[in-house]
């Protein structure tokens, strides 16, 4: 086994092909499948190694990651290359740096499919912390499907990953016609077809130095016409604890939001001619008994901030939102807390609302964002009311609400070409 | 001997109204002039504005500024453009130049043409260059001042803080009397009466939000106090797992 001197790092400008270091033919690795782990700490490396070992037993591959061992004898298949990966605003999303660099050695390898690997590099120090089955999948649904892009599809809580079933998936399966439940992904598996385009896609973003800045690679497929799949996975994904203050929740939902909303932007003219995807319409059921939901100290929690916020932010509101949705809100923050129920129709046209004022700067972007916040909160109240931990009604809400979106789509179109006429 | 009296005052209203008449004919000429010239150029900075503005449409100025930034960054430039567009900008902004230089100019030719009482011109003229300073130190001060309460009371809002409102005004107040002391000072006016009024109402104003938040919070803290003691106190949205038993798995979770 041949450890190539070559290194990657995600966080450096990535020169292009032509142009870059290059090693002889007779020097450099080659393997059809390449895979990016994150920044392992060295103790925890030949878990991942035995993961992905056990997932390829057949197969030579190449493995770039961080604190590459000189020899790695217990793992004959595995091929290891140095890498850095890039550490991204969110943490333990991909970032636009890490795809350039896995696509870049990719194409210099002469690897036919990648695996990024992201996740919280804590809660991958542990035996049997990846997945060999997911690896396997990835893969597997790469090659024999003809996709450019695999994601996983975690198995969640009905009360985890909130921002994603609020905000992420509605909108990427509305606007992009992506039926994917993790738009932002931790691990992806990508052709080389799509490494290709995605390499020019952040050479503009790593040439300004900003590789750890977000990339939403299910929105570059559908833009760029490839195909998407994403594959069940039994396993949680690797993320870390939650966010200990406000502060720090504040600034991952101003990150997150922030950047989706800018690709929304950036790729208008691609949604505004999108069809969605048509799948059965669903009928909205009854929340369940209220007794079961008065006592939870989160939904009182999130609806006080709403209603402080209705109180307080009426000012901003009114420059984002048009007078019937302010009525709404306003009818909604008068809701008694075992009433409180945000209808889906309404959510899809607020975010839509902010998005389009994030486009036309309304106001500073980070207060925008900001203002966001409650009625996120309330949002996420209201939903908490209707699952009541239930996952089955979970999934209906999440479906409820993507539906919703996909309904509104028109309003966006409207809105994002006239805006003007819709102003209140 | 009352007809005498009537010609006398007659004479004297006659020669005050030929002074008037001759103040105003001597100032007349200086006040075309400063028109004029704020006019011509006026015209100019419109004529110039219009050419940078097709000349930065014609090499794409804002998408050419728009790919130097990253995305989802807030550009400085974009973000302070009128309409998004930093074309925009520099078309105003060179338009504006212009009529400043127009009053500038209109304000010398005034001085030349009204030279024979230089008194006048030599107390307005470092005067209007006051009032444009003291003009701009109230213009920044007011944006700064609702930028700055706008990141306050969005900040408050989502930090649960029941008196958000009066603190962003109170933020807003103090940036206002700031730049109103600044601008005042700055023209002149009041000398130490000002300093003196603002030390008080700055003071006043920052005493006022210390006691109102310290008595307006002294029954929450107690409240506070009392709950920790008898139960944990209810989450915030986003501490949950923080705050209750961090042995069991956190029962929401956000990201």
């Amino acid at each position: 086994m041949s450890t190539s001197p070559l290194t990657a790092d995600a966080t450096q400008p990535t020169p292009h092909p032509d142009t870059s270091p290059t090693l002889a033919p007779a020097q450099r690795s080659t393997a059809e499948l390449l895979i990016c782990l994150p920044a392992l700490a060295p103790d925890a490396l030949p878990y991942a190694l035995q993961s992905i070992a056990s997932a390829f037993p057949s197969e030579s591959v190449l493995v770039a990651c961080a604190h590459a061992p000189e020899n790695s004898a217990d793992f004959p298949s595995l091929d290891l290359i140095p890498y850095t990966s890039a550490r991204s605003d969110v943490g333990w999303i991909l970032a636009a740096g890490d795809y350039s660099s896995a696509a870049q050695l990719a194409l210099e390898h002469n690897a036919r499919a990648i695996i990024l690997l992201g996740g919280d590099t804590a809660a991958l120090s542990t035996p049997n912390a990846l997945d060999p089955n997911l690896l396997r999948s990835l893969v597997d649904c790469l090659r024999t499907k003809n996709v450019d892009l695999v994601l996983p599809r975690f198995s969640i809580g009905p009360n985890d990953a909130l921002v994603n079933s609020a905000l992420l998936y509605p909108l990427s399966r509305a606007l992009f016609g992506a039926d994917i439940r993790f738009p932002l992904p931790i691990d992806a598996a990508i052709s080389i077809r799509l490494a290709q385009r995605l390499v020019a896609t952040t050479q503009r973003l790593m040439a300004l130095n900003q590789g750890s800045s977000l990339l939403w690679p299910v929105a570059e497929s559908a833009a760029a016409g490839f195909s998407v799949r994403d594959v069940i996975c039994h396993a949680a994904p690797p993320t870390p604890p939650p966010p200990a203050t406000q502060a720090d929740f504040n600034a991952l939902f101003t990150s997150i939001a922030g950047s989706l909303f800018n690709d929304i932007e950036t790729k208008s003219s691609f949604w505004q001619r999108a069809r969605g995807i048509s799948l059965p319409s669903l009928q909205a059921s009854a929340p369940p008994p209220i007794a079961e939901l008065a006592a939870s100290p989160e939904i009182h929690s999130m609806i006080e901030t709403f209603r402080l916020a209705q109180d307080n932010l009426q000012e901003i509101w009114s420059l984002v939102l048009p007078p019937q949705s302010r009525l709404a809100l306003k009818k909604l923050s008068a809701l008694s807390p075992d009433a409180f129920t945000m209808e889906p129709d309404l959510w899809a046209r607020i975010v839509y609302d902010f998005a389009l004022a994030y486009h036309l700067r309304t106001l500073n972007r980070s207060h925008l964002l900001g203002a966001m916040t409650p009625l996120y909160f309330a949002w996420v109240a209201s939903y908490l009311r209707f699952v009541a931990d239930d996952p089955v009604r979970a999934t209906h809400a999440i479906e409820l609400t993507a539906a919703a979106f996909e309904n509104e789509k028109s309003y966006i179109v409207s809105r994002w070409r006239w805006p003007d006429r819709f102003n209140p | 001997m009352g007809h005498q009296l009537g010609q006398q005052i007659g004479s004297a209203l006659h020669q005050s109204i030929h002074r008037i008449v001759l103040v105003l004919a001597s100032f007349l000429p200086g006040i075309l002039a400063f028109l004029l010239a704020v006019l011509v150029f006026a015209l100019i900075g419109w004529g110039l504005a219009a050419l940078i503005r097709r000349l930065l449409i014609a090499v794409r100025f804002d998408e050419r500024l728009a790919t130097r930034e990253a995305p989802g960054s807030t550009g400085i430039i974009t973000e302070w453009s009128p309409s998004n567009s930093p074309t925009v900008l520099a078309q105003r902004v060179t338009f504006w130049l212009l009529v400043l230089a127009g009053i500038a100019i209109g304000i010398s030719a005034f001085d030349a043409s009204y030279a024979e009482d230089s008194r006048y011109t030599i107390f307005l003229l470092p005067y209007v260059a006051h009032i444009a300073g003291a003009i701009l130190i109230l213009l920044v001060g007011t944006l700064l001042a609702r930028f700055l309460a706008r990141s306050v009371l969005i900040g408050a809002v989502n930090a649960q803080l029941q008196y958000a409102r009066f603190l962003s005004l109170g933020i807003k107040w103090l940036v206002l009397v700031l730049s109103a002391a600044m601008a005042l000072d700055h023209l002149n006016i009041g000398g130490g009466v000002v300093e003196l009024a603002f030390g008080i109402l700055f003071g006043g104003i920052v005493l006022t939000l210390s006691l109102a938040i310290g008595l307006g919070s002294r029954d929450l803290v107690s409240r506070s106090i009392e709950k920790t003691m008898e139960k944990p106190a209810a989450p915030r949205p986003t501490e949950i797992p923080t705050r209750t038993d961090t042995d069991t798995p956190p029962r929401l979770r956000h990201f």
